[in-house]
């Protein structure tokens, strides 16, 4: 207890672990029963799959990233979730944009799944720094614009957010190929790609938290 | 004036390099051959040493020809399977041609066509017609449209009164636009329709068999070559157009068959089902593999006749059902000629094929038969017969493709070489004197026949060796890429490159900068991300797709590019609203690619955009038009306002001055010019009596005097500015805006707006500029170039040269861009102007822009610096920016060599090359005049 008052960014690395897993799990759970209980997948039914997979990860990501909020004695846990809320789509705004300018088809066919796919970049960007964060510019201002993490949670929040948006990015690359393969639609590639950047960065970040413990376990001794 | 030597060297030598580079990868890649106007008359015969005819040059031996082209006919859908190791599902569906092969051996036979590549439609089809070999670039006179100028078949057999009938595929329309004297075409760009083109044939052949009015009918068939393209050659729709074909083809024959009794209709019809091409299994085709070029036709008449001789017969037999079923070969070069000596009109006149002895066989004993009925027993006979005509059609054939080689090597700008020349009239003067013997023997043809024919034999054999090492040479010179000079040209290319960097990496040292950073620690990630940038831009040059979209690659990568400047604005804390404007002008720009890219999409074969983002604005309402017309003035006013600005704010004085107040002045023109030409203001009538050219001529005046009155000042005045930045920046506002009337009005109406785009987008990268540096570094040292916004500029200049409305292909061109101010066609003038067009603002202004990234910083924060460090900063920005075009252009040349044998190289690839080509030379050549006039 006296430990979590001094610094309360600090978590050990198996509570990234589990975090992690949960959130992987879910995901991976959203496309199963996507895929098997409603018998629709990215490719066949994008935004409906998406519209799926982001509603069953939010309460998820809110409630277990809310654990972690910081100023715990200012802030309640109910506090952190409408953050979380409110961050949602604050995010999916700023993602669409950025979609858009990349070069994401504009018309009102493709609303429902631009909104949807925002939506889900949303929840793998903006929505866990804002549980854990708040409206606290200085520390939005640390880990998005500096990528200056520090400490497990900074990089908690940073890695798989930076994984998502550049896995993403990547994954907008196949779509101008003439293979003509349904995936290569807008949105369903490019999440894909921001799908396996999340899960990439997931991965990193509790190596990094397992480094940094491990490093903390050394200078203790 | 040593001081702009010491640089201006580099610049020099990289040009020289590229040119060099360019010129000799190009003469191994691109093969031109230049059309020539001639065409074959009649008369032309008595010029031969061969024996003429009572008709034209052959005694025409079939009176009605049906063609049936069947668009990408691979050889095994024609060819029995037992022709083949294993048994596809796709063979043996046209059933029907089989089994007359099998059933009539001597007057129906299936060959195997062997095309040249490029084996895409549009230039078999001049191939076949003209019988010679389109190269990419055929030099002749025709500006942008594909209609075939050089003699071809088509032509001939209007100049000589044959009715022609076409129906199916609409590139014969674009080829042939006034010859046919009746035409059902349909359009042949969609892939995706099998059916459209197929039912309109259908719907046409069948009753036109029966009509009197037509000499010649072609129907032309695109289901099989969509359904390849689509479904790939293995597939249900493959099979099930296949199997259509053969029930169209089993009536066809049976009408025919019908109606060839004496004194029927078709009584002398020759009826041909050929491919043009061949496709390889996934329905792409372009290159030259053998799938690609094995082809096939199918010829038929409705007579009985005697067989070839075996010497030159081809054919190949196989054991099919108990019975033997032979398939000959014919280079489809050989098409346009034989089926001119069969319809009896002229030969084409620049064909180089060779009558093909078994195909001529298969029509031209019908008029033996009724010469000498009472020949028919004898064999021998009737086959000397045979033989004495074709030495005679074959003796015309030589003389009229030695006429050709002669001619074209004395009026190619490239022709043959000299001992090619000389092999070939050597071959040719070698069977003529046999003729001299031949001859005689033919106009004396009572004496004993027996004796004859080995003469003839031989006879023959001459003419085949001089006819076949023609087309040999042909060939090798115009379908055989030259691997060694392509390499040779990509090494120098890559030395260029090396010497570039070096150059960049040189004049660092020599003012003490290191390249990678100012503490030398390691790469800057501006660099690095900038390099990747570039070198991720390269990569995509290699798919045909990313060349497609490459306007809309060029805006992902510039919007990148700008999240990433404005990252770094949050980490600074400054110029947020710069980098918001910039990603807002790299919205705009890509806005405006997409509604360029919708419009190429109309004409491209390659590319189906749906423009689905524009929200059904229908631009007949009368607010849109409206707007149309006064937004580009107004936008105009604001740039005619800007550069007020700049005269009154800064320094200038004397011509400079001058040079803009001309500017201002062209405004204006222009803004007149175009009041003049809309609807809504009824200034038309105002100026009735200026005739609408005069405003663009006098604009491209100011244009010219303003550029020389620049040179004047740079020659004639050495007045040494102590503030060079400022200096600088004088030096620039003059030249833009003299360069920038003419470009927007050759633009049109986008053109005011673009260039306001352009100037907002450079103010937002050039502010910028340094940003990241700052970051680096803590406190504002030597301000070492960041490679960033040069990328970024280049980026921009690429994105504005696709949001202008251009693409890399020659349909890309605005050609309407070239008779602004002008209605008569003179090529030297009008290509100049196409050229300002096209690369006014992607390549033009953009290079005397790039100043601005020295000049202007100076104007917002007054730290003084020394002359020698700009002069060193600018040199370091053109040279960047050289280098980083110069990468990518590479990168295209490399892809063009290793997609040579792709599908789409002639489409795409060889055009891009050719663009991007043009572009690195002007490139070169803007840069080192921006070095004259800047240092």
């Amino acid at each position: 207890m006296k430990k979590e008052k001094s610094s309360q960014s600090t978590i050990s690395s198996s509570q990234v672990f589990l975090t992690h897993v949960c959130c992987g799990l879910v995901l991976a759970v959203g496309f199963w029963v996507a895929h098997n209980v409603y018998s629709i997948n990215l490719v066949s039914d994008p935004s409906n799959t998406l519209c799926w997979i982001w509603a069953s990860e939010l309460p998820v990501v809110i409630l277990l990233f809310s654990c972690f909020r910081q100023k715990q004695e200012k802030c309640s846990y109910l506090k952190a979730i409408a953050q979380g809320l409110l961050g949602l789509p604050a995010g999916a705004l700023l993602n669409a944009l950025g979609a858009l300018a990349l070069g994401a088809p504009i018309g009102l066919q493709y609303l429902e799944k631009t909104l949807n796919w925002s939506l889900l970049m949303s929840l793998f960007t903006f929505v866990p720094a804002a549980s854990v964060y708040g409206s606290s510019w200085k520390d939005w201002h640390r880990i998005f614009a500096c990528t200056k993490p520090n400490g497990s949670l900074d990089f908690m929040l940073c890695l798989p957010a930076h994984g998502a948006v550049i896995g993403a990015w990547f994954g907008a690359w196949p779509m101008p190929l003439d293979w003509e393969r349904p995936w290569q639609d807008w949105p369903i590639c490019v999440s894909y790609g921001a799908v396996a950047g999340y899960v990439v960065g997931m991965v990193g970040s509790f190596g990094v938290s397992l480094m940094r413990g491990g490093q903390k376990q050394l200078k203790a001794e | 004036m040593r001081g702009w030597w010491r640089l201006g060297k580099w610049t020099v030598l990289i040009m020289f390099l590229h040119i060099i580079a360019i010129l000799i990868f190009t003469k191994g890649f691109l093969l031109t051959r230049t059309e020539l106007p001639h065409s074959s008359n009649c008369s032309d015969l008595s010029e031969s040493p061969c024996l003429s005819s009572s008709s034209c040059w052959t005694k025409p031996v079939v009176d009605r020809l049906i063609i049936i082209v069947l668009d990408a006919l691979r050889f095994d859908f024609v060819a029995p399977s037992s022709f083949f190791e294993q048994k596809h599902p796709w063979m043996d569906k046209l059933k029907v041609l089989q089994r007359v092969a099998l059933e009539k051996p001597s007057s129906a036979k299936i060959f195997k066509a062997v095309a040249d590549p490029p084996t895409t439609s549009l230039q078999r089809l001049k191939g076949l017609t003209t019988g010679a070999l389109p190269t990419f670039i055929d030099v002749g006179n025709s500006f942008g449209a594909p209609a075939i100028v050089e003699d071809n078949f088509i032509n001939q057999l209007i100049q000589n009164g044959k009715r022609v009938v076409m129906m199916g595929d609409d590139t014969w329309t674009q080829l042939f636009p006034n010859h046919f004297n009746k035409s059902y075409p349909y359009p042949s760009f969609n892939v995706k329709d099998l059916d459209t083109v197929d039912n309109g044939c259908i719907e046409h052949l069948l009753p036109s068999l029966d009509e009197q009015d037509w000499d010649v009918l072609i129907a032309h068939f695109l289901g099989v070559d969509h359904a390849g393209h689509i479904y790939g050659v293995d597939s249900t729709p493959m099979i099930e157009k296949l199997e259509q074909y053969n029930a169209i083809l089993e009536k066809v024959i049976e009408v025919l068959q019908k109606q060839s009794g004496p004194g029927k209709l078709h009584e002398n019809t020759l009826l041909l089902v050929m491919g043009d091409h061949g496709q390889t299994l996934n329905g792409d085709h372009g290159g030259g593999s053998a799938e690609e070029v094995e082809t096939s036709i199918f010829a038929m008449s409705f007579k009985d006749l005697p067989s070839v001789p075996s010497e030159f017969d081809s054919s190949s037999c196989k054991l099919q059902a108990n019975n033997n079923i032979c398939i000959s070969s014919i280079q489809q070069l050989d098409f346009a000629v034989t089926v001119s000596s069969l319809l009896g009109v002229p030969f084409p006149f620049g064909s180089i094929g060779r009558v093909n002895p078994e195909l001529y066989a298969l029509a031209v004993g019908t008029w033996n038969l009724e010469d000498n009925e009472m020949g028919k027993a004898q064999d021998q006979i009737k086959l000397e017969e045979w033989m004495q005509n074709y030495v005679n059609v074959l003796c015309i054939n030589s003389w009229q493709v030695k006429r050709y080689i002669d001619v074209y090597s004395a009026l190619s700008v490239i022709g043959f070489s000299s001992e090619d020349i000389f092999h070939i009239s050597d071959l040719y003067a070698k069977a003529e004197e046999n003729w001299l013997y031949t001859k005689n023997l033919l106009l004396y043809k009572n004496e004993s026949y027996n004796a004859s024919l080995p003469d003839l034999k031989r006879q023959i054999v001459a003419y085949f060796n001089f006819l076949s090492y023609v087309a040999e040479l042909a060939r090798s010179k115009w379908t055989e890429f030259n691997l060694k000079m392509m390499g040779t040209g990509i090494g120098i290319m890559l030395l260029s490159l090396y010497i570039h960097f070096l150059a960049i990496k040189k004049v660092n040292k020599s003012y003490g900068v290191s390249l990678l950073s100012s503490k030398g620690s390691g790469i800057s990630f501006g660099l690095m991300f900038a390099s990747f940038i570039v070198v991720i831009r390269a990569c995509s040059l290699l798919s045909n797709s990313f060349i497609l979209g490459e306007g809309k690659v060029a805006n992902f990568l510039l919007a990148t590019t700008g999240i990433i400047t404005l990252r770094y604005s949050f980490i600074k804390k400054e110029m947020l609203l710069e980098a918001t404007i910039f990603l807002l002008s790299t919205f705009i720009l890509r806005i405006a690619i997409e509604a360029g890219l919708s419009k190429q999409a109309a004409t491209s074969q390659f590319l189906n955009v749906s423009s689905a983002w524009m929200l059904g604005i229908s631009i007949s309402q009368p607010v849109w038009t409206y707007m149309a017309e006064t937004v580009p003035i107004l936008a105009l006013i604001i740039l005619g306002y800007f550069l007020y600005k700049a005269i009154s704010s800064c320094c200038c004085w004397g011509i400079p001055e001058y040079v803009i107040m001309g500017t201002i002045l062209c405004y204006l023109l222009i803004a007149l010019h175009w009041a003049t030409e809309s609807n809504v203001l009824d200034l038309a009538l105002l100026l009735k009596g200026i005739e609408k050219n005069y405003i663009p001529r006098t604009i491209y005046a100011i244009g010219l005097i303003q550029l020389s009155l620049l040179a004047f000042v740079l020659l004639f005045s050495n007045k040494e500015t102590s503030n060079y930045k400022g200096s600088l920046f004088v030096k620039m506002i003059p030249i833009l805006s003299a360069c920038s009337s003419t470009v927007i009005i050759l633009l049109g109406k986008q053109g005011p707006l673009v260039a306001l785009g352009s100037i907002v987008a450079g103010y937002c990268i050039m502010r910028l500029e340094g940003i990241e540096q700052h970051t680096v570094d803590g406190a504002p040292g030597i301000s070492i170039l960041d490679p960033l916004p040069i990328v970024q500029w280049n980026l921009l200049a690429v994105c504005l040269f696709f949001a202008t409305g251009h693409w890399c292909a020659f349909d890309g061109l605005r050609y309407g861009a070239a008779f602004i101010g002008f209605d008569e066609f003179i090529l030297v003038r009008q290509a100049i102007l196409l050229a300002i067009d096209t690369f006014g603002f992607s390549h033009i202004l953009s290079v005397f822009g790039l100043p601005l990234f020295v000049a202007c910083p100076s104007l917002f924060n007054q730290t003084g610096r020394s002359r020698s460090v700009s002069s060193m900063k600018l040199f370091r920005i053109l040279m960047m920016y050289g280098l980083i075009t110069a990468t990518t252009a590479t990168a295209t040349i490399l892809c063009v060599a290793v997609q040579r044998r792709h599908l789409m190289v002639w489409g795409l690839f060889a055009p891009k090359f050719v663009f991007d080509v043009v572009g690195l030379i002007l490139t070169d050549v803007l840069i080192f005049w921006a070095f004259i006039y800047y240092f």
